[in-house]
């Protein structure tokens, strides 16, 4: 008479052998008081000032000279004037290539003008690397993940932009002449510093029929409000500059060809992306470098201006026909459920995007991060990102790369609208150049000789880093918390962990052993877009044995551990390796059949996730009566 | 007398090479070229430095980037080097932002004349377009300063001509014999570490891949009863009772993976790589590559289109068939306006058929059955390809465009009609037209049953085998059999006996050397010239500065209205001047328009525009202004079908772009947009001619000249001289 029913059976864990979670070096300097020092004056740098493109590439080159056992420096190719674009690929060595860890790009500044991108992302290279000794968040993170940043990727505008004398608004784009205006030449009637005072403001004529006057403060040009009044009258003219090619007008063919951000492969169109996708070598060397490192699992790109978290949705299902009024309904529900959700939490988000099915969990991901987003970044707004061949587009919809555009700062508009009514006036600008800026920033008119027009007048404008890009004192502002998202963005980063291991006596030496494996991270193991594009790899779970011990071949597929309970399927596995793939908070139970010979021998389970980790466990198994 | 012998024979040699190699030569031919063999890559490349430096006024040889294997893709220019001006030569720029970014290179000469676009060798193993550029280079550069047509081509156009758009697939193709139809790629296809490891392999090390053929009960050939060279192929479940074969590529399993061939330099079809409609109506990725341009190669050839924006006529030369596709291949006929359906087929299709010797569709010979007007011109969204938009049935285009969807075998669109399926996605030909604005069209070269003589007309069951067979008895009698390698035993050392043998791969699908291919060359070289014909041509026909008023004191005088009165404000005296009026009369003499329809609206196009241009300093514009846009001036070709216009129209001119002033009073506003909305008539187009006219006050006797500039029309100055007619 077999006495199995009787069996006790002992499990001992033994090794919990998981490689993400293992200090390397010891931490002597780690600071666990919020008080006190974290790094930040092992490497000095002033955070309240732009720099130049000599300047922010050197500050990179000595970070990675101090900290060179997390960082590495190259450049992955030249923008159309030679410039190199300088990258920092930032991971503890000590744990690993930089290539098998999964990783987290960022770039700033696309477009030339929108500097503010270029400080952020030196700002998140420079808190990582001064605080891995001090801070276990940031140490656990460079140890585990990659981070590639490209501060500054449209470096030939963007030493332009800081350089020299611009408005805020250009130069934007890479140098590929273009002919804006039509009369055959190209790049010929670009701004110019009139009366040489550093800033670029706009020109004025003294015109008795002119539409503007001087306001009664004498600094800003204001709309004649009586057409009978008798004072005296301005033309407006432009944005400051001469008539180079003698055409008549004035900057009407400025330096740069296409919008960088317009010049991605996905979506891209003729008229907005001219001349061809991936034309730009700026852009061109950003995108290639993320097709050929698939370890790169998320991307960020920094713009300004608007205070916006812009994240890659998922494409709208066609398939669900709405009509007008059935559209304004959903709407309604969902800005019902949403009011409702952010009576508990007001960052919650919620979109009214239908996506199909196999969407589902892409949209549901991106909005628990931008969820995260609203609460880390306060008075940014989370909305959907465009699909016309911008960089974000390229990275979600080709690579299957979840990825964000930030538009950071957002003018000063937030503070300098006293009335409320949500509009800053000229007014309310020179009273916050006053105020906050305490003088600093406007441009009071005054009258220049110019070369083709004559008497003018300049002024009546903010300075150039007013507007688009923050005053030097605010960039610490921005950098900080944008800094705190990315970091968290790859918190959130998937990481696969072995849960549970239960096994059940079958029959004679036959026992089921279920295997539980876990991503308890927002992010799944592969995006949704990743699986559509048939470039997902599949998270993959290894058996191991005793040699008494040998695993039974069952049916590859689900099956039901408790029959009294419909949660409780599995995947069976009846071979060496299965494949599986965890998604967003996901657990999946892998169910074997093994027999063991002799009383005791053990089993062992290794989990392996292209962008999760590894994990694995080893249950010994002992048998006695 | 021994030591004369080699000069004899060296003089014999020559005459035989003018006599037969390289017949009909000129006395101007100062590069001998032969046809009795492939170029390939390096004889093209040798060619096309020979020419380059033999011919310096005429040829300027470009390098225009690198293959993956660093290769070089030539371009050979082919122009008058003396002859011709751009604008940045006339305007002299002042006050130049102190930055000085050096982001623009000056023009070269002929990027002021129509630009003519030949290429070959996009698909490697198609290098029968390599010859026909050659051919044509040739016949281009040995005319000039002969023949009178060809001259005046080269005087006043440009011909662009890349023998080899893939250098590393011809180079494998040719030189190789491995027949490479995609570029090469260094990329690891089969994942195990290594890369292009495993290409095809020539077993027998006779110097060619051929094939192995080897009995095998599952094979789908049989040999031919009366030939046991030429393989049958049978049907999906064809029975037969002779013995079954297997055909394969000469090859074995160089990695021992068990699989052969499978990781070779092969990368991606450049023909499905460039811009125009690489996604699919889904938005998934359809055409070739990692993206659109992702290939050296194809980014090359849209890099070079890019910087020369007066490529109008574009040929790209393919293999085989024997007939020349005109777009589209991603979109039906609906896509194009009708007049550029009209010149497509009913000018360049027509003459293609009558060089071919084909039949012409009844519709093209005539008028066409529009009465003039019509035609209805296509929405301009619905020119914007890239994005989908409505889309007609080729019914529905047939109506419009009065003709039928049937197409003739020798001149076709690729889109198949039937079953409103693409033919390709983010193909080069519909990329030229659609994207860049040129009249681009794909040629399939060389079909063998029609261009070897003799071979039998049949049709029917076994058609496809008597032509084989007569194929290779033409081989026998003409070639001495050298284009086909008899079948010889080899034993496999995967699959055991058999036999290896078959055409020599660079003979399989490409024009025959000697009679065969100068045949192809000639009638395509023809086709070229024809084209080259079309091209627009726009002159200063006439232009004249006639003084109206002379006056010893110029002042500058404001006026200002207080109800009836007007009161005048004279400023200070600044010397001579006289009050001119400048009159130009602009014509486009060549036979197209400047544009394909709507083609200056697409990115990186404009209009046809016109500059007065003399001393800023001593000139004020009265009225109108340096530079004015003339729109698209006509051609002198009557297209059938096609009305021309019969009014003249006002060209509108760009008006400033202002901006409304922050909480401007609505009577400020009106004011504001009655100074926007002021229209002027200083430029007044009908058809091919347009009438310019500009009021300028002229200090002293300063030079002014007036400069045309056609982005695909030519560019072209005329000094002016100041006449006093006495007219008022």
């Amino acid at each position: 008479m077999k006495k199995y029913m009787k069996l006790i059976l002992i499990i001992t864990f033994v090794i919990a052998l998981t490689a993400n979670t293992s200090p390397v070096d010891a931490q002597d300097k780690l600071q666990k008081n919020p008080g006190g020092y974290h790094g930040e004056m092992d490497f000095p740098i002033s955070w309240k000032r732009y720099y130049n493109y000599a300047e922010w590439t050197d500050i990179m080159h000595k970070l990675q000279k101090q900290y060179s056992h997390l960082a590495d420096i190259e450049s992955i190719g030249k923008s159309r004037m030679g410039r190199d674009q300088f990258l920092l690929t930032i991971t503890a060595k000590s744990t690993g290539d930089h290539s098998e860890k999964s990783a987290m790009w960022v770039d700033g500044a696309i477009h030339g003008n929108e500097v503010n991108g270029i400080m952020c992302s030196l700002y998140l290279a420079w808190y990582l690397l001064t605080r891995y000794d001090y801070d276990q968040y940031v140490h656990d993170m460079v140890n585990n993940h990659t981070f590639y940043i490209l501060p500054g990727l449209n470096v030939d505008a963007n030493e332009s932009f800081v350089a020299y004398p611009n408005t805020p608004h250009n130069p934007r784009e890479p140098y590929r002449p273009e002919d804006n205006d039509g009369d055959g030449l190209y790049d010929e009637d670009q701004t110019e510093d009139v009366d040489g005072d550093g800033e670029l403001s706009i020109m004025y004529m003294e015109d008795p029929m002119g539409e503007y006057k001087l306001s009664h403060d004498k600094r800003r040009f204001v709309p004649v409000d009586d057409p009978g009044e008798t004072v005296l009258r301005f033309r407006r003219i432009g944005s400051e500059g001469f008539d180079n090619d003698g055409d008549g007008r004035i900057n009407e063919d400025d330096i740069g060809g296409p919008d960088p951000n317009r010049n991605f492969p996905y979506g891209w169109n003729l008229q907005a992306g001219w001349p061809y996708p991936m034309s730009e070598p700026e852009c061109r060397n950003v995108y290639e470098f993320q097709r050929t490192h698939s370890n790169i699992f998320a991307s960020f790109h920094y713009h300004n201006t608007g205070r916006l978290i812009m994240f890659q949705a998922p494409p709208p299902d066609r398939s669900v026909n709405m009509n007008a009024e059935q559209r304004r309904q959903y709407r309604e529900r969902i800005d019902n459920q949403r009011a409702e959700l952010q009576k508990t939490n007001k960052y919650a988000q919620l979109y009214d995007r239908i996506v199909s099915e196999d969407y589902q969990m892409d949209m549901d991901v991106q909005t628990a991060i931008v969820t995260g987003g609203a609460r880390i970044l306060k008075n940014y707004r989370p909305v959907i990102g465009g699909l016309s061949g911008q960089a974000h587009a390229g990275t979600y919809y080709m690579l299957g790369v979840y990825s964000y555009l930030m538009e950071l700062w957002g003018s000063p508009a937030f503070e300098a609208d006293q009335d409320g009514d949500g509009r800053v006036t000229d007014e309310e600008y020179v009273i916050w150049c006053d105020t906050e800026l305490t003088g600093e920033g406007w441009i009071d008119p005054h009258i220049i000789d110019h070369p083709d027009l004559g008497k003018i007048w300049i002024g009546g404008t903010r300075k150039k880093h007013t507007q688009r890009t923050p005053p030097a004192r605010y960039i610490e502002m921005e950098t900080l918390k944008n800094a705190q998202f990315v970091m968290y963005c790859v918190s959130e980063f998937p990481k696969v962990e072995i849960d549970e291991v239960k096994v059940t006596p079958a029959t004679d030496d036959l026992y089921w052993i279920d295997v539980s494996v876990k991503n308890d991270r927002i992010y799944p193991t592969s995006s949704d877009r990743a699986v559509q594009l048939k470039i997902a790899v599949k998270d993959k779970i290894v058996f191991g044995s005793s040699g008494n011990i040998s695993q039974l071949e069952i049916t590859d597929g689900k099956s039901q551990i408790d029959p009294g309970n419909f949660h409780s399927t599995a995947l069976s596995a009846g071979s060496k390796e299965t494949e599986f793939r965890l998604k967003s908070k996901d657990k999946q139970w892998i169910r074997y059949l093994v027999k063991m010979d002799g009383s005791s021998g053990w089993v062992e389970f290794s989990v392996e996730s292209k962008y999760g980790g590894k994990a694995s466990k080893r249950i010994n198994l002992s048998v006695s009566n | 007398m021994k030591q004369f012998k080699p000069v004899y024979g060296l003089y014999f040699l020559i005459a035989v090479f003018l006599i037969f190699g390289a017949a009909p030569s000129s006395i101007a031919q100062k590069v001998p070229i032969s046809f009795e063999e492939y170029h390939g890559y390096d004889g093209t490349v040798k060619y096309l430095k020979s020419v380059s430096s033999a011919y310096k006024n005429i040829t300027e040889l470009l390098e225009i980037g690198k293959s993956t294997n660093g290769r070089t893709i030539y371009v050979l220019v082919i122009t008058n080097m003396a002859k011709g001006t751009t604008i940045d030569r006339h305007v002299n720029l002042r006050n130049n932002r102190r930055e000085n970014v050096q982001n623009v290179t000056p023009m070269k000469k002929y990027h002021g004349k129509p630009g003519h676009w030949i290429d070959g060798g996009t698909h490697g193993n198609e290098y029968t377009g390599t010859e026909v550029c050659l051919y044509s280079i040739d016949k281009l550069v040995s005319g000039y300063g002969n023949d009178p047509e060809l001259t005046r081509l080269i005087d006043d156009n440009v011909f662009y001509i890349c023998p080899i758009v893939n250098p590393d697939g011809v180079y494998n193709s040719v030189e190789r014999g491995l027949s490479q139809r995609q570029n090469s790629m260094d990329v690891d296809d089969d994942k195990d570490g290594r890369i292009n490891e495993d290409g095809p392999d020539d077993l027998n090390g006779d110097g060619h891949i051929t094939q192995f053929r080897y009995k095998n009960p599952e094979g789908r050939y049989v040999l031919d009863e009366d030939d046991p060279r030429v393989m049958i192929r049978l049907g999906r479940d064809e029975e037969t009772d002779k013995e079954r074969y297997s055909v394969i590529r000469e090859d074995k399993d160089n990695d021992n993976d068990g699989k052969r061939g499978e990781d070779s330099e092969r990368g991606i079809d450049l023909n499905r790589n460039y811009p125009e409609g690489w996604f699919n109506d889904e938005n998934e990725k359809s055409g070739s590559g990692y993206y659109a341009t992702s290939a050296p190669e194809t980014r090359t050839i849209v890099e070079f289109f890019t910087n020369n924006t007066n490529i109008y006529m574009v040929q790209s030369f393919h293999t085989s068939g024997g007939f020349t596709f005109r777009p589209f291949a991603r979109w039906p006929d609906s896509k194009i306006d009708a007049k550029d359906l009209a010149i497509y087929d009913k000018v360049m299709g027509k003459k293609y058929l009558e060089l071919l010797g084909e039949e012409i569709p009844a519709a093209w010979l005539g008028e066409g059955s529009n009465a003039p007007g019509q035609e209805r011109a296509i929405p301009a969204r619905m020119r914007r390809t890239s994005q989908s938009g409505p889309q007609q049935t080729n019914r529905q285009v047939a109506r419009r465009t009065g003709q039928s969807s049937t197409q003739p075998r020798g001149w076709r669109h690729p889109y198949n009609d039937q079953r409103g399926r693409p033919y390709g996605y983010g193909i080069f030909m519909d990329w030229a037209f659609a994207q860049f604005g040129a009249y681009s069209m794909s040629t399939e070269l060389w079909n063998q049953a029609k261009d070897l003589e003799g071979i039998p007309d049949v049709t029917g069951e076994n058609a496809r085998n008597e032509v084989a067979k007569a194929v290779l008895k033409y081989q026998d009698d003409h070639y001495n059999g050298e284009l086909f390698i008899p079948w010889q035993k080899y034993t496999h050392p995967e699959l055991g006996e058999g036999e290896i043998g078959g055409w020599i791969p660079q003979y399989r699908g490409n024009a025959w050397p000697g009679e065969p291919l100068r045949k192809v060359c000639d009638l395509h070289w023809n086709f070229e010239l024809f084209k080259a014909g079309l091209l627009p041509k726009v002159e200063i026909t006439e232009a004249n500065a006639e003084v109206l008023y002379n006056s010893s004191s110029a002042s500058e005088a404001t006026a200002t209205v207080d109800g009836d009165n007007v009161n005048i404000k004279k400023g200070r005296s600044t010397g001579d001047y006289k009050i001119v009026e400048v009159t130009a009369t602009i014509e486009n003499n060549g036979k197209l328009q400047t544009h394909v329809a709507g083609g200056e609206r697409l990115a990186g196009n404009r209009q046809d525009a016109v500059w007065l241009i003399g001393d800023r300093d001593k000139i004020t514009y009265l009225s109108g202004t340096p530079f004015m846009k003339l729109g698209v001036l006509d051609g002198t070709m009557e297209i059938p079908g096609i009305s021309r216009q019969t009014e003249a129209t006002q060209v509108r001119q760009p008006r400033r772009r202002m901006r409304m002033p922050m909480g401007m009073p609505v009577y400020m506003m009106r004011m504001f947009q009655q100074q926007r909305g002021n229209d002027l008539n200083q430029v007044t187009r009908k058809g091919n001619k347009a009438e310019v006219k500009w009021l300028i006050a002229v200090e002293d006797n300063t030079p002014i000249k007036v400069v045309v500039t056609s982005q695909k029309g030519g560019t072209q100055v005329k000094e002016l001289s100041y006449s006093n007619s006495g007219r008022r």
